[in-house]
């Protein structure tokens, strides 16, 4: 009779832990939300680097007009004569100035592609990792419930 | 960290999975090249279409650029009225990842798949900061017309062995077919 009891307290006992460990399992299943809130921010965040992209363009687009006007200011100052002698040491400064914006444009434009791929390849990474662990608390829970059964 | 024998099997089975999806109909002709990575980097169509297969020590990145040239484009897209060339592509790397997974599925069986995000084709470059471990190009040919670049990267911390089962079929057809 004591056996019996025992058996039935084992039993009941194992019955309890299996039934929280099924709560645990079904509470894993909500990762799937936090996987699908990254992928969102992913979303926000290659949309914030099309926006620099296009600010970009838009700096590369003045630096590219800067060179066109310092180019015709020089010219402009050399055919003032020595009147404008000042003025060409400026345009060249502005001229300078112009090709580094330039540089820095492209520098930047080439930065934007690199953090593109990294954001992407990091989401995807968290994405298809969310599906791997998905899938494990899936093989787990279908174990948990044969022992329930 | 990777063993030639594995570089070798993850080549073979990616151009597996290649050859038998991204073709539109079994028995189209697919030739498949070896390229290098500055010809994969460079424009041919759009944009390029990243995705991931991911495990627990590794993961395996997937790089496709479709050319946007008029054979392509009919060819991927006849009979996929208002899709884009890329939005059709797509469905087809999509495939072409979730065969390359089923093979690495038979050794690793913790494994997951991204669904697939357009970047900028200029992005391409810039793989190569994801330091992978491997790093293989293939200029895919199909119906003699249409192209694909495809590009294949592995990332890992920590020795890979990849070694698939022997595939009855490959044992009967001999070797992929690379031109």
């Amino acid at each position: 009779m004591d056996t019996d009891t025992s058996v039935a307290d084992g039993q009941a006992g194992l019955s309890g832990k299996a039934a929280a460990l099924a709560a645990e399992v079904a509470e894993l299943k909500s990762l799937a939300e936090a996987f699908e809130r990254w992928h969102q921010d992913m979303i926000g965040l290659t949309g914030c680097n099309r926006s620099l992209h296009g600010k970009g363009e838009d700096l590369m687009a003045v630096a590219r007009g800067l060179i066109m006007v310092s180019l015709n200011a020089a010219i402009e100052a050399a055919r003032a004569g020595e009147a404008a002698r000042g003025f060409v040491v400026v345009a060249a400064e502005v001229r300078s100035l112009a090709v580094q914006a330039q540089k820095l444009a492209a520098e930047l434009r080439d930065g934007l592609h690199k953090s593109n791929l990294l954001t992407a390849a990091t989401f995807q990474d968290i994405q298809a990792g969310g599906k791997m662990m998905m899938a494990a608390v899936s093989g787990l829970g279908a174990s948990v419930s044969r022992l329930t059964r | 960290m990777l063993s030639d024998r594995t570089v070798r099997n993850l080549s073979d089975a990616f151009l597996r999975a290649a050859h038998a999806t991204l073709v539109r109909q079994a028995g189209d002709q697919c030739a498949i090249a070896p390229a290098s990575a500055a010809w994969a980097e460079s424009k041919c169509g759009g944009g390029i279409l990243l995705m991931t297969i991911s495990s627990f020590t590794f993961r395996l990145i997937t790089m496709f650029q479709v050319a946007d040239g008029e054979p392509t484009r009919h060819y991927y897209t006849a009979g996929a009225a208002g899709k884009t060339l890329d939005e059709t592509f797509s469905e087809f790397a999509n495939m072409c990842c979730g065969a390359l997974g089923r093979e690495l599925y038979a050794q690793f069986p913790h494994i997951g798949m991204s669904i697939p995000y357009l970047l900028e084709w200029q992005c391409a470059r810039h793989l190569r900061d994801l330091n992978p471990r491997m790093l293989s190009s293939y200029d895919i040919t199909i119906q003699g017309t249409a192209r694909v670049k495809a590009t294949l990267a592995v990332c890992c911390e920590r020795p890979l062995e990849f070694d698939p089962p022997v595939r009855e079929a490959a044992q009967a057809g001999g070797e992929l077919e690379l031109l």
